[in-house]
Protein backbone atom coordinates (compact mmCIF):
# COMPACT_ATOMS: atom_id res chain seq x y z
CA UNK A 1 0.00 0.00 0.00
CA UNK A 2 3.36 2.34 0.05
CA UNK A 3 2.75 5.18 -1.96
CA UNK A 4 -0.70 5.36 -2.76
CA UNK A 5 -2.66 8.25 -0.93
CA UNK A 6 -3.89 7.50 1.83
CA UNK A 7 -6.85 9.68 3.06
CA UNK A 8 -6.92 11.01 6.74
CA UNK A 9 -9.17 8.91 8.61
CA UNK A 10 -11.68 11.66 9.94
CA UNK A 11 -14.02 9.34 11.39
CA UNK A 12 -12.86 8.76 14.45
CA UNK A 13 -12.60 12.55 15.57
CA UNK A 14 -15.32 13.21 18.11
CA UNK A 15 -16.93 16.24 16.06
CA UNK A 16 -17.56 14.55 13.05
CA UNK A 17 -18.82 11.33 13.45
CA UNK A 18 -21.07 9.59 10.81
CA UNK A 19 -24.81 10.61 11.11
CA UNK A 20 -23.63 13.92 13.39
CA UNK A 21 -25.42 16.93 11.51
CA UNK A 22 -23.84 20.26 12.24
CA UNK A 23 -26.01 23.64 11.81
CA UNK A 24 -24.78 25.76 9.29
CA UNK A 25 -26.70 29.59 8.55
CA UNK A 26 -27.53 30.07 5.25
CA UNK A 27 -25.72 33.44 3.81
CA UNK A 28 -28.33 34.04 1.41
CA UNK A 29 -32.07 33.26 2.91
CA UNK A 30 -30.58 32.53 6.87
CA UNK A 31 -32.42 29.54 7.08
CA UNK A 32 -30.64 27.04 9.56
CA UNK A 33 -28.88 24.49 7.57
CA UNK A 34 -28.10 20.92 8.72
CA UNK A 35 -24.92 19.27 6.86
CA UNK A 36 -23.62 15.89 7.37
CA UNK A 37 -19.89 15.91 7.10
CA UNK A 38 -19.78 14.38 3.38
CA UNK A 39 -23.15 15.92 2.29
CA UNK A 40 -22.19 19.49 -0.35
CA UNK A 41 -21.78 22.47 1.22
CA UNK A 42 -25.13 24.15 -0.17
CA UNK A 43 -28.24 25.68 0.94
CA UNK A 44 -30.99 22.85 1.43
CA UNK A 45 -34.18 25.47 0.52
CA UNK A 46 -32.43 27.86 -1.55
CA UNK A 47 -29.19 26.27 -3.20
CA UNK A 48 -26.80 29.07 -2.06
CA UNK A 49 -23.04 28.04 -1.46
CA UNK A 50 -22.02 30.16 1.08
CA UNK A 51 -22.69 28.88 4.57
CA UNK A 52 -21.90 30.69 7.90
CA UNK A 53 -21.15 28.47 10.84
CA UNK A 54 -22.69 28.86 13.89
CA UNK A 55 -21.41 30.74 17.38
CA UNK A 56 -19.87 28.30 19.97
CA UNK A 57 -22.36 27.06 22.60
CA UNK A 58 -19.38 27.22 24.83
CA UNK A 59 -19.15 30.00 26.95
CA UNK A 60 -16.05 32.57 26.53
CA UNK A 61 -14.60 34.01 29.15
CA UNK A 62 -12.66 37.89 28.94
CA UNK A 63 -11.55 40.04 31.18
CA UNK A 64 -13.26 43.83 31.06
CA UNK A 65 -10.07 45.64 30.11
CA UNK B 1 23.05 93.20 62.60
CA UNK B 2 19.98 92.03 64.55
CA UNK B 3 17.49 90.40 62.43
CA UNK B 4 14.23 91.83 61.28
CA UNK B 5 10.98 89.40 61.46
CA UNK B 6 9.62 89.22 58.10
CA UNK B 7 6.30 91.40 57.93
CA UNK B 8 3.47 90.10 56.86
CA UNK B 9 3.62 92.13 53.49
CA UNK B 10 6.59 90.63 53.24
CA UNK B 11 5.05 87.06 54.15
CA UNK B 12 2.09 87.39 51.53
CA UNK B 13 4.34 88.83 48.84
CA UNK B 14 6.88 85.81 48.67
CA UNK B 15 3.57 83.25 48.52
CA UNK B 16 2.66 84.76 45.24
CA UNK B 17 3.61 83.40 41.97
CA UNK B 18 4.47 86.30 39.56
CA UNK B 19 3.02 86.40 35.86
CA UNK B 20 4.25 88.32 33.29
CA UNK B 21 3.24 89.20 29.53
CA UNK B 22 5.65 86.18 28.57
CA UNK B 23 7.64 85.11 31.70
CA UNK B 24 6.43 83.76 35.12
CA UNK B 25 9.00 84.53 38.30
CA UNK B 26 9.11 83.50 41.74
CA UNK B 27 7.85 79.83 40.75
CA UNK B 28 9.60 77.90 43.92
CA UNK B 29 8.17 77.50 47.50
CA UNK B 30 10.60 78.96 49.63
CA UNK B 31 9.12 78.04 53.25
CA UNK B 32 12.49 76.00 54.32
CA UNK B 33 14.60 76.06 57.51
CA UNK B 34 17.61 77.93 56.05
CA UNK B 35 16.54 79.88 53.26
CA UNK B 36 16.21 83.20 55.09
CA UNK B 37 18.30 83.85 57.69
CA UNK B 38 17.32 84.17 60.94
CA UNK B 39 13.59 82.74 60.24
CA UNK B 40 11.88 79.53 61.37
CA UNK B 41 10.82 77.20 58.92
CA UNK B 42 10.81 73.68 60.06
CA UNK B 43 7.99 71.92 60.36
CA UNK B 44 5.56 72.62 62.93
CA UNK B 45 1.76 70.80 63.26
CA UNK B 46 0.62 73.47 65.54
CA UNK B 47 1.93 75.88 63.05
CA UNK B 48 0.60 74.05 60.05
CA UNK B 49 -2.39 74.09 62.08
CA UNK B 50 -2.89 77.52 62.35
CA UNK B 51 -1.67 78.62 58.89
CA UNK B 52 -4.07 75.19 57.03
CA UNK B 53 -7.81 76.37 56.03
CA UNK B 54 -10.29 74.39 54.09
CA UNK B 55 -13.30 76.34 52.25
CA UNK B 56 -16.00 74.53 50.96
CA UNK B 57 -17.35 76.24 47.75
CA UNK B 58 -19.84 73.14 46.74
CA UNK B 59 -20.86 69.66 47.69
CA UNK B 60 -23.00 67.55 45.85
CA UNK B 61 -22.89 63.95 46.12
CA UNK B 62 -21.12 63.65 42.63
CA UNK B 63 -19.44 67.39 42.13
CA UNK B 64 -17.08 69.05 45.23
CA UNK B 65 -15.18 71.88 44.69
CA UNK B 66 -13.36 72.86 47.63
CA UNK B 67 -9.78 74.92 48.75
CA UNK B 68 -7.20 73.69 50.44
CA UNK B 69 -5.50 77.01 51.81
CA UNK B 70 -1.60 77.19 53.28
CA UNK B 71 -0.56 74.15 52.11
CA UNK B 72 2.28 72.95 50.21
CA UNK B 73 1.73 72.01 46.31
CA UNK B 74 2.84 68.68 46.91
CA UNK B 75 0.88 67.72 49.77
CA UNK B 76 -1.75 68.81 47.62
CA UNK B 77 -0.56 66.75 44.65
CA UNK B 78 -0.63 64.17 46.49
CA UNK B 79 -4.39 64.17 47.36
CA UNK B 80 -5.27 64.63 43.45
CA UNK B 81 -2.99 61.21 42.69
CA UNK B 82 -4.62 59.34 45.37
CA UNK B 83 -7.88 60.50 44.79
CA UNK B 84 -7.39 59.35 40.52
CA UNK B 85 -5.38 56.43 40.90
CA UNK B 86 -5.19 54.97 44.77
CA UNK B 87 -9.05 55.08 46.17
CA UNK B 88 -10.57 51.63 45.30
CA UNK B 89 -13.86 51.14 43.22
CA UNK B 90 -16.18 47.98 42.37
CA UNK B 91 -15.99 47.36 38.89
CA UNK B 92 -16.68 44.19 36.76
CA UNK B 93 -13.54 42.30 35.69
CA UNK B 94 -14.46 38.89 34.49
CA UNK B 95 -16.88 38.68 31.90
CA UNK B 96 -18.28 35.44 31.04
CA UNK B 97 -20.32 35.51 27.84
CA UNK B 98 -22.91 32.05 27.29
CA UNK B 99 -24.03 33.64 23.94
CA UNK B 100 -23.46 37.63 21.95
CA UNK B 101 -25.90 37.20 18.52
CA UNK B 102 -25.67 40.92 18.94
CA UNK B 103 -23.50 43.26 16.55
CA UNK B 104 -21.29 44.14 19.17
CA UNK B 105 -17.91 41.58 19.29
CA UNK B 106 -17.05 40.01 22.47
CA UNK B 107 -14.50 42.06 23.63
CA UNK B 108 -16.13 45.15 23.14
CA UNK B 109 -19.08 44.19 25.49
CA UNK B 110 -16.69 43.58 27.84
CA UNK B 111 -15.11 46.21 27.51
CA UNK B 112 -18.18 48.38 27.71
CA UNK B 113 -19.31 46.56 30.04
CA UNK B 114 -16.50 47.18 32.46
CA UNK B 115 -16.85 50.71 32.07
CA UNK B 116 -19.86 51.12 33.98
CA UNK B 117 -20.17 52.65 37.27
CA UNK B 118 -22.18 51.05 39.99
CA UNK B 119 -23.17 51.69 43.43
CA UNK B 120 -24.26 49.97 46.00
CA UNK B 121 -23.99 50.41 50.11
CA UNK B 122 -21.01 52.08 51.19
CA UNK B 123 -19.95 50.00 54.30
CA UNK B 124 -20.51 46.74 52.10
CA UNK B 125 -18.06 48.17 49.30
CA UNK B 126 -15.66 49.85 51.61
CA UNK B 127 -15.93 47.29 54.76
CA UNK B 128 -16.98 44.18 54.12
CA UNK B 129 -15.62 43.65 50.22
CA UNK B 130 -12.00 42.69 50.20
CA UNK B 131 -9.41 42.82 46.94
CA UNK B 132 -9.90 39.69 45.78
CA UNK B 133 -6.12 37.39 45.90
CA UNK B 134 -4.37 37.01 42.39
CA UNK B 135 -5.31 33.61 42.33
CA UNK B 136 -7.94 33.00 44.28
CA UNK B 137 -11.57 31.72 43.68
CA UNK B 138 -14.48 33.86 43.92
CA UNK B 139 -15.36 34.38 47.40
CA UNK B 140 -18.53 35.88 48.67
CA UNK B 141 -16.46 38.61 50.63
CA UNK B 142 -14.20 39.46 47.22
CA UNK B 143 -16.26 39.03 44.13
CA UNK B 144 -19.59 40.55 42.81
CA UNK B 145 -22.11 38.65 40.88
CA UNK B 146 -24.07 39.98 37.85
CA UNK B 147 -26.08 38.93 35.05
CA UNK B 148 -27.38 40.27 31.98
CA UNK B 149 -29.97 38.11 29.71
CA UNK B 150 -31.59 39.74 27.39
CA UNK B 151 -33.37 38.63 23.90
CA UNK B 152 -34.38 41.39 21.57
CA UNK B 153 -38.08 40.12 19.76
CA UNK B 154 -40.60 41.50 17.42
CA UNK B 155 -43.23 43.41 19.39
CA UNK B 156 -46.83 42.15 18.47
CA UNK B 157 -48.31 45.37 19.86
CA UNK B 158 -46.67 47.51 17.62
CA UNK B 159 -48.46 49.65 14.95
CA UNK B 160 -48.50 48.88 11.07
CA UNK B 161 -46.91 52.31 10.16
CA UNK B 162 -44.17 52.35 13.06
CA UNK B 163 -40.95 52.72 12.27
CA UNK B 164 -39.24 53.55 15.53
CA UNK B 165 -37.25 50.15 16.97
CA UNK B 166 -37.58 50.66 20.61
CA UNK B 167 -41.50 50.17 19.85
CA UNK B 168 -41.32 47.85 16.63
CA UNK B 169 -39.11 45.41 18.64
CA UNK B 170 -39.14 44.65 22.47
CA UNK B 171 -35.34 44.50 24.20
CA UNK B 172 -34.19 46.39 20.92
CA UNK B 173 -31.51 48.56 23.22
CA UNK B 174 -30.00 47.24 26.53
CA UNK B 175 -29.37 49.64 29.16
CA UNK B 176 -27.40 49.15 31.68
CA UNK B 177 -30.81 48.93 34.27
CA UNK B 178 -30.88 45.51 32.56
CA UNK B 179 -28.36 44.17 34.51
CA UNK B 180 -29.08 42.15 37.36
CA UNK B 181 -27.33 41.58 41.03
CA UNK B 182 -27.23 38.08 42.28
CA UNK B 183 -26.01 38.25 46.18
CA UNK B 184 -23.84 36.13 47.03
CA UNK B 185 -23.86 34.41 50.81
CA UNK B 186 -23.41 37.12 53.17
CA UNK B 187 -23.94 39.68 50.41
CA UNK B 188 -27.22 39.87 51.38
CA UNK B 189 -26.52 41.53 54.40
CA UNK B 190 -25.06 44.95 52.72
CA UNK B 191 -26.28 44.85 49.66
CA UNK B 192 -30.40 44.85 50.06
CA UNK B 193 -33.22 47.26 49.37
CA UNK B 194 -31.23 50.80 48.81
CA UNK B 195 -27.83 49.54 49.06
CA UNK B 196 -28.14 46.76 46.22
CA UNK B 197 -24.98 46.87 44.04
CA UNK B 198 -26.83 48.67 40.97
CA UNK B 199 -25.88 50.74 37.68
CA UNK B 200 -24.97 54.81 38.99
CA UNK B 201 -27.05 55.76 35.35
CA UNK B 202 -29.28 53.23 34.67
CA UNK B 203 -30.06 54.84 30.78
CA UNK B 204 -26.15 53.57 29.81
CA UNK B 205 -26.79 52.58 26.62
CA UNK B 206 -24.88 48.66 26.06
CA UNK B 207 -25.58 47.25 23.26
CA UNK B 208 -28.70 47.75 20.11
CA UNK B 209 -30.70 44.43 19.00
CA UNK B 210 -32.88 43.46 16.39
CA UNK B 211 -35.28 40.40 16.68
CA UNK B 212 -33.80 37.03 17.02
CA UNK B 213 -30.65 38.80 18.64
CA UNK B 214 -29.85 38.34 22.65
CA UNK B 215 -26.78 38.64 25.05
CA UNK B 216 -26.11 35.92 28.03
CA UNK B 217 -23.45 37.04 30.25
CA UNK B 218 -22.76 37.01 33.46
CA UNK B 219 -19.96 39.26 35.18
CA UNK B 220 -17.74 38.97 38.16
CA UNK B 221 -17.18 42.10 40.04
CA UNK B 222 -14.09 43.19 41.97
CA UNK B 223 -12.16 46.05 44.01
CA UNK B 224 -9.59 47.49 42.40
CA UNK B 225 -7.59 50.81 41.60
CA UNK B 226 -7.59 53.45 38.85
CA UNK B 227 -3.40 52.34 38.82
CA UNK B 228 -4.68 49.33 37.79
CA UNK B 229 -7.56 50.29 35.12
CA UNK B 230 -8.91 53.65 34.64
CA UNK B 231 -12.32 51.84 35.43
CA UNK B 232 -11.29 51.54 38.76
CA UNK B 233 -11.27 54.98 39.28
CA UNK B 234 -13.67 56.55 41.43
CA UNK B 235 -13.34 60.32 39.84
CA UNK B 236 -13.97 61.46 36.47
CA UNK B 237 -11.70 64.15 36.96
CA UNK B 238 -9.90 65.34 40.65
CA UNK B 239 -8.14 68.64 39.83
CA UNK B 240 -6.92 71.92 41.84
CA UNK B 241 -6.12 74.98 40.25
CA UNK B 242 -3.87 77.87 41.82
CA UNK B 243 -6.00 80.76 43.39
CA UNK B 244 -5.50 83.73 40.59
CA UNK B 245 -4.50 87.21 42.20
CA UNK B 246 -4.97 90.12 39.93
CA UNK B 247 -3.41 93.60 41.56
CA UNK B 248 -4.25 97.01 40.38
CA UNK B 249 -1.39 98.84 40.80
CA UNK B 250 -3.25 102.13 39.33
CA UNK B 251 -6.42 103.23 38.70
CA UNK B 252 -8.23 102.34 35.56
CA UNK B 253 -10.94 104.60 34.56
CA UNK B 254 -13.87 105.17 31.74
CA UNK B 255 -13.88 103.60 28.48
CA UNK B 256 -10.15 101.82 29.58
CA UNK B 257 -12.35 100.26 32.75
CA UNK B 258 -15.13 99.20 30.67
CA UNK B 259 -12.49 98.00 28.00
CA UNK B 260 -10.38 96.16 31.50
CA UNK B 261 -13.59 94.34 32.22
CA UNK B 262 -13.63 92.45 28.67
CA UNK B 263 -10.44 91.54 28.95
CA UNK B 264 -11.10 89.03 31.80
CA UNK B 265 -14.03 86.23 31.85
CA UNK B 266 -17.47 87.61 33.32
CA UNK B 267 -17.53 88.91 37.00
CA UNK B 268 -13.88 88.82 37.85
CA UNK B 269 -13.47 92.55 37.39
CA UNK B 270 -16.54 94.65 38.72
CA UNK B 271 -17.09 98.71 37.83
CA UNK B 272 -17.99 101.38 40.83
CA UNK B 273 -18.08 104.54 40.79
CA UNK B 274 -15.08 106.62 42.43
CA UNK B 275 -15.97 108.18 45.32
CA UNK B 276 -16.26 111.96 46.59
CA UNK B 277 -13.36 110.74 49.35
CA UNK B 278 -11.27 109.30 46.66
CA UNK B 279 -11.55 112.20 44.24
CA UNK B 280 -10.02 114.56 46.26
CA UNK B 281 -7.48 112.60 48.17
CA UNK B 282 -4.03 114.10 46.35
CA UNK B 283 -1.78 111.99 44.50
CA UNK B 284 -4.01 109.02 44.39
CA UNK B 285 -4.89 109.26 40.81
CA UNK B 286 -8.66 109.73 41.43
CA UNK B 287 -8.38 113.17 41.30
CA UNK B 288 -11.02 115.24 39.14
CA UNK B 289 -12.77 111.55 38.33
CA UNK B 290 -15.44 111.28 40.70
CA UNK B 291 -18.29 109.95 38.98
CA UNK B 292 -16.48 107.98 36.75
CA UNK B 293 -16.24 103.95 36.58
CA UNK B 294 -12.89 102.63 38.10
CA UNK B 295 -12.36 98.66 37.55
CA UNK B 296 -12.16 96.63 40.72
CA UNK B 297 -11.33 93.56 41.15
CA UNK B 298 -14.37 91.31 42.22
CA UNK B 299 -13.77 87.54 41.98
CA UNK B 300 -10.56 86.57 41.12
CA UNK B 301 -10.96 83.21 41.55
CA UNK B 302 -13.31 82.84 38.76
CA UNK B 303 -10.00 84.03 36.46
CA UNK B 304 -8.07 81.86 33.80
CA UNK B 305 -5.39 83.58 33.60
CA UNK B 306 -5.52 84.51 29.81
CA UNK B 307 -3.17 87.12 29.91
CA UNK B 308 -5.59 89.14 27.98
CA UNK B 309 -4.91 92.28 29.86
CA UNK B 310 -0.94 92.36 29.78
CA UNK B 311 -1.12 92.82 25.58
CA UNK B 312 -2.99 96.60 25.73
CA UNK B 313 -0.35 99.47 26.03
CA UNK B 314 -3.23 101.36 28.48
CA UNK B 315 -2.80 98.68 30.77
CA UNK B 316 0.60 98.90 31.42
CA UNK B 317 1.98 98.84 34.91
CA UNK B 318 -1.33 99.64 36.19
CA UNK B 319 -1.83 95.87 37.00
CA UNK B 320 0.21 92.89 38.17
CA UNK B 321 -1.05 89.27 37.57
CA UNK B 322 -0.28 86.60 39.81
CA UNK B 323 -1.41 83.25 41.37
CA UNK B 324 -1.34 82.43 45.34
CA UNK B 325 0.76 79.61 45.31
CA UNK B 326 -0.67 78.08 48.71
CA UNK B 327 -4.28 78.01 47.44
CA UNK B 328 -5.51 75.23 45.79
CA UNK B 329 -9.06 74.89 44.07
CA UNK B 330 -9.88 71.68 44.21
CA UNK B 331 -12.88 70.41 41.66
CA UNK B 332 -13.85 66.52 42.53
CA UNK B 333 -16.10 64.95 39.91
CA UNK B 334 -17.48 61.81 41.20
CA UNK B 335 -18.14 58.90 38.87
CA UNK B 336 -20.96 57.61 41.75
CA UNK B 337 -19.84 54.92 43.68
CA UNK B 338 -18.49 57.03 46.85
CA UNK B 339 -19.44 60.81 47.10
CA UNK B 340 -16.98 63.33 45.97
CA UNK B 341 -16.47 64.59 49.80
CA UNK B 342 -15.91 60.90 50.75
CA UNK B 343 -13.58 60.18 48.18
CA UNK B 344 -10.80 63.32 48.97
CA UNK B 345 -11.48 62.01 52.77
CA UNK B 346 -10.65 58.61 51.57
CA UNK B 347 -7.57 60.06 49.82
CA UNK B 348 -6.24 61.92 52.76
CA UNK B 349 -6.31 58.40 54.91
CA UNK B 350 -4.64 56.43 52.46
CA UNK B 351 -1.63 58.94 52.49
CA UNK B 352 -1.88 58.64 56.01
CA UNK B 353 -1.89 54.88 55.88
CA UNK B 354 1.24 54.87 52.99
CA UNK B 355 3.48 56.50 55.75
CA UNK B 356 2.71 54.85 58.54
CA UNK B 357 2.89 51.52 56.58
CA UNK B 358 6.19 52.80 55.20
CA UNK B 359 6.90 53.79 59.12
CA UNK B 360 6.78 49.88 60.01
CA UNK B 361 8.84 48.62 57.01
CA UNK B 362 11.59 51.03 58.01
CA UNK B 363 11.53 50.04 61.64
CA UNK B 364 11.44 46.51 59.99
CA UNK B 365 14.82 47.44 57.39
CA UNK B 366 16.66 48.59 60.38
CA UNK B 367 16.35 45.87 62.68
CA UNK C 1 -27.24 31.35 48.25
CA UNK C 2 -26.80 29.86 45.08
CA UNK C 3 -29.12 31.10 42.46
CA UNK C 4 -31.45 28.80 40.82
CA UNK C 5 -31.07 30.43 37.51
CA UNK C 6 -27.46 29.68 37.43
CA UNK C 7 -27.45 26.10 38.27
CA UNK C 8 -30.10 25.19 35.22
CA UNK C 9 -28.00 27.62 33.00
CA UNK C 10 -25.13 25.00 34.06
CA UNK C 11 -26.68 21.97 33.29
CA UNK C 12 -28.02 23.48 29.97
CA UNK C 13 -24.72 24.01 28.61
CA UNK C 14 -23.15 20.60 29.29
CA UNK C 15 -25.68 19.25 27.80
CA UNK C 16 -25.11 20.75 24.64
CA UNK C 17 -21.00 20.64 24.40
CA UNK C 18 -18.88 19.44 26.96
CA UNK C 19 -17.61 22.08 29.20
CA UNK C 20 -14.03 20.74 30.56
CA UNK C 21 -12.71 23.81 30.18
CA UNK C 22 -13.76 27.35 28.97
CA UNK C 23 -11.97 28.69 26.06
CA UNK C 24 -10.83 32.14 26.19
CA UNK C 25 -9.61 34.73 24.27
CA UNK C 26 -7.54 36.62 26.72
CA UNK C 27 -5.06 35.27 29.46
CA UNK C 28 -6.63 33.76 32.09
CA UNK C 29 -5.20 34.60 35.99
CA UNK C 30 -7.06 30.88 36.75
CA UNK C 31 -9.11 28.54 35.21
CA UNK C 32 -12.53 29.51 36.85
CA UNK C 33 -15.82 30.27 35.69
CA UNK C 34 -18.75 32.08 36.80
CA UNK C 35 -20.56 29.11 38.72
CA UNK C 36 -18.04 28.15 41.07
CA UNK C 37 -19.23 31.29 43.20
CA UNK C 38 -22.24 29.44 43.90
CA UNK C 39 -20.78 27.80 47.28
CA UNK C 40 -22.11 26.99 50.41
CA UNK C 41 -22.90 29.82 52.68
CA UNK C 42 -21.18 28.16 55.56
CA UNK C 43 -18.56 27.85 53.64
CA UNK C 44 -18.48 31.41 52.38
CA UNK C 45 -18.61 32.30 56.07
CA UNK C 46 -16.05 30.52 57.49
CA UNK C 47 -14.17 31.98 54.62
CA UNK C 48 -14.78 35.43 55.60
CA UNK C 49 -13.40 35.12 59.18
CA UNK C 50 -9.60 33.36 57.48
CA UNK C 51 -9.41 36.14 55.24
CA UNK C 52 -6.20 38.27 56.10
CA UNK C 53 -4.00 40.83 54.83
CA UNK C 54 -0.66 39.09 53.20
CA UNK C 55 2.29 39.44 54.87
CA UNK C 56 3.56 42.49 53.19
CA UNK C 57 7.20 41.84 51.49
CA UNK C 58 10.13 44.45 52.56
CA UNK C 59 9.52 47.75 50.19
CA UNK C 60 12.44 49.79 52.07
CA UNK C 61 15.59 49.59 50.99
CA UNK C 62 19.15 51.32 52.35
CA UNK C 63 20.86 51.66 49.21
CA UNK C 64 25.16 50.66 49.02
CA UNK C 65 27.12 53.73 49.69
CA UNK C 66 24.89 55.38 52.68
CA UNK C 67 26.65 56.07 55.80
CA UNK C 68 25.23 57.54 58.87
CA UNK C 69 24.61 61.00 57.71
CA UNK C 70 23.92 60.54 53.73
CA UNK C 71 21.69 57.73 52.41
CA UNK C 72 19.63 56.93 49.77
CA UNK C 73 16.55 54.79 50.35
CA UNK C 74 14.96 52.56 47.70
CA UNK C 75 11.29 52.04 48.35
CA UNK C 76 9.36 49.55 46.10
CA UNK C 77 5.66 50.37 44.45
CA UNK C 78 6.31 53.81 45.38
CA UNK C 79 5.63 56.84 42.99
CA UNK C 80 5.53 60.66 43.00
CA UNK C 81 2.58 60.64 45.04
CA UNK C 82 5.04 60.06 48.22
CA UNK C 83 7.89 60.87 46.90
CA UNK C 84 7.09 64.55 46.52
CA UNK C 85 5.38 64.67 49.79
CA UNK C 86 7.78 62.98 51.76
CA UNK C 87 10.44 65.43 50.00
CA UNK C 88 8.68 68.34 51.25
CA UNK C 89 8.35 67.21 55.28
CA UNK C 90 12.01 66.20 54.97
CA UNK C 91 13.01 69.59 54.02
CA UNK C 92 10.93 71.07 56.39
CA UNK C 93 13.03 69.14 58.84
CA UNK C 94 16.15 72.36 59.90
CA UNK C 95 18.64 69.34 61.04
CA UNK C 96 18.31 67.76 57.35
CA UNK C 97 20.60 69.76 54.99
CA UNK C 98 19.70 67.69 51.71
CA UNK C 99 16.65 65.73 50.46
CA UNK C 100 15.47 64.94 46.85
CA UNK C 101 13.43 61.69 45.74
CA UNK C 102 13.97 60.56 42.59
CA UNK C 103 11.98 58.02 40.03
CA UNK C 104 15.15 56.44 38.54
CA UNK C 105 13.01 54.79 35.33
CA UNK C 106 9.69 55.14 34.93
CA UNK C 107 8.94 51.54 33.65
CA UNK C 108 10.36 50.04 37.44
CA UNK C 109 8.21 50.78 39.91
CA UNK C 110 11.00 52.47 42.51
CA UNK C 111 11.16 55.53 44.01
CA UNK C 112 14.45 56.74 45.45
CA UNK C 113 14.60 59.12 48.79
CA UNK C 114 18.62 61.09 49.11
CA UNK C 115 18.93 62.28 52.32
CA UNK C 116 22.02 64.30 53.81
CA UNK C 117 21.24 65.44 57.44
CA UNK C 118 23.81 67.64 59.60
CA UNK C 119 25.90 65.64 62.53
CA UNK C 120 23.80 65.70 65.28
CA UNK C 121 20.95 63.38 63.33
CA UNK C 122 20.84 60.51 60.76
CA UNK C 123 19.33 59.80 57.55
CA UNK C 124 17.10 56.99 58.85
CA UNK C 125 15.80 59.50 61.69
CA UNK C 126 15.13 62.19 59.59
CA UNK C 127 13.20 59.26 57.19
CA UNK C 128 11.41 58.25 60.44
CA UNK C 129 10.18 61.79 61.36
CA UNK C 130 8.99 62.87 58.08
CA UNK C 131 7.39 59.95 57.67
CA UNK C 132 5.35 60.80 60.55
CA UNK C 133 5.19 64.11 60.13
CA UNK C 134 3.18 63.24 56.87
CA UNK C 135 0.87 61.29 59.69
CA UNK C 136 0.17 64.41 61.58
CA UNK C 137 -0.54 66.52 58.75
CA UNK C 138 -2.99 64.18 57.32
CA UNK C 139 -4.73 64.49 60.61
CA UNK C 140 -5.00 68.00 60.50
CA UNK C 141 -6.38 68.33 56.61
CA UNK C 142 -8.94 65.11 57.81
CA UNK C 143 -9.73 67.72 61.33
CA UNK C 144 -9.95 70.67 59.11
CA UNK C 145 -12.03 69.19 55.98
CA UNK C 146 -14.87 67.85 58.47
CA UNK C 147 -15.49 71.13 60.21
CA UNK C 148 -15.17 73.21 57.31
CA UNK C 149 -18.00 70.30 55.66
CA UNK C 150 -20.04 70.28 58.73
CA UNK C 151 -20.15 74.43 58.92
CA UNK C 152 -21.06 74.38 55.15
CA UNK C 153 -23.76 71.97 55.35
CA UNK C 154 -25.10 73.98 58.38
CA UNK C 155 -24.71 77.65 56.45
CA UNK C 156 -26.61 75.48 53.74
Amino acid sequence: MSGTYQPPNTSSRDDIKEGNVIYYTCGDCAVRVPLEPSAPIRCQKCGARVLYKERTKRMVQFEAR
Amino acid sequence: MPHKPPTQEELERRKIVGINLETVTNVTATDFPGNYPGEDHSWDIEKFRQGFNVEIHQNDPYEASFSLIGCDASIANAFRRIMIADVPTLAIDQVFIYNNKSVIQDEVLASRLGLIPFTGGREGLRDFLKWRPKDGEPKDYDTVGLELNVKCEHNPDAGPNETDPTKLYKHAHVYAKDIVFHPQGRQVEYFSGENAIRPVNPDILIAKLRPGQEIDVKMHMIKGVGSNHAKFSPVATASYRILPVIQITQPILGRDAEKFAKCFPAGVIGLEKVTKAEAKQKGSGYEGHEGEPKAVVVAPERDTVSRECLRHAEFKDKVKLGRKRDHFIFLVESTGQIESEAIFLESVQHLKAKAKNLEKQLVNMVR
Amino acid sequence: MPSKSSKLREEDASSDVDMDEPTSHQPVIKDHDADMMEQDDEESQAGVDDYEEEEEPQRVKLLPGSTETAASFEFLDEGHTLGNALRYVIMKNPEVEFCAYAIPHPSEAKMNVRIQTFPGTTAIQALEKGLRDLQELCDVVTEKFTDASRAFAASA
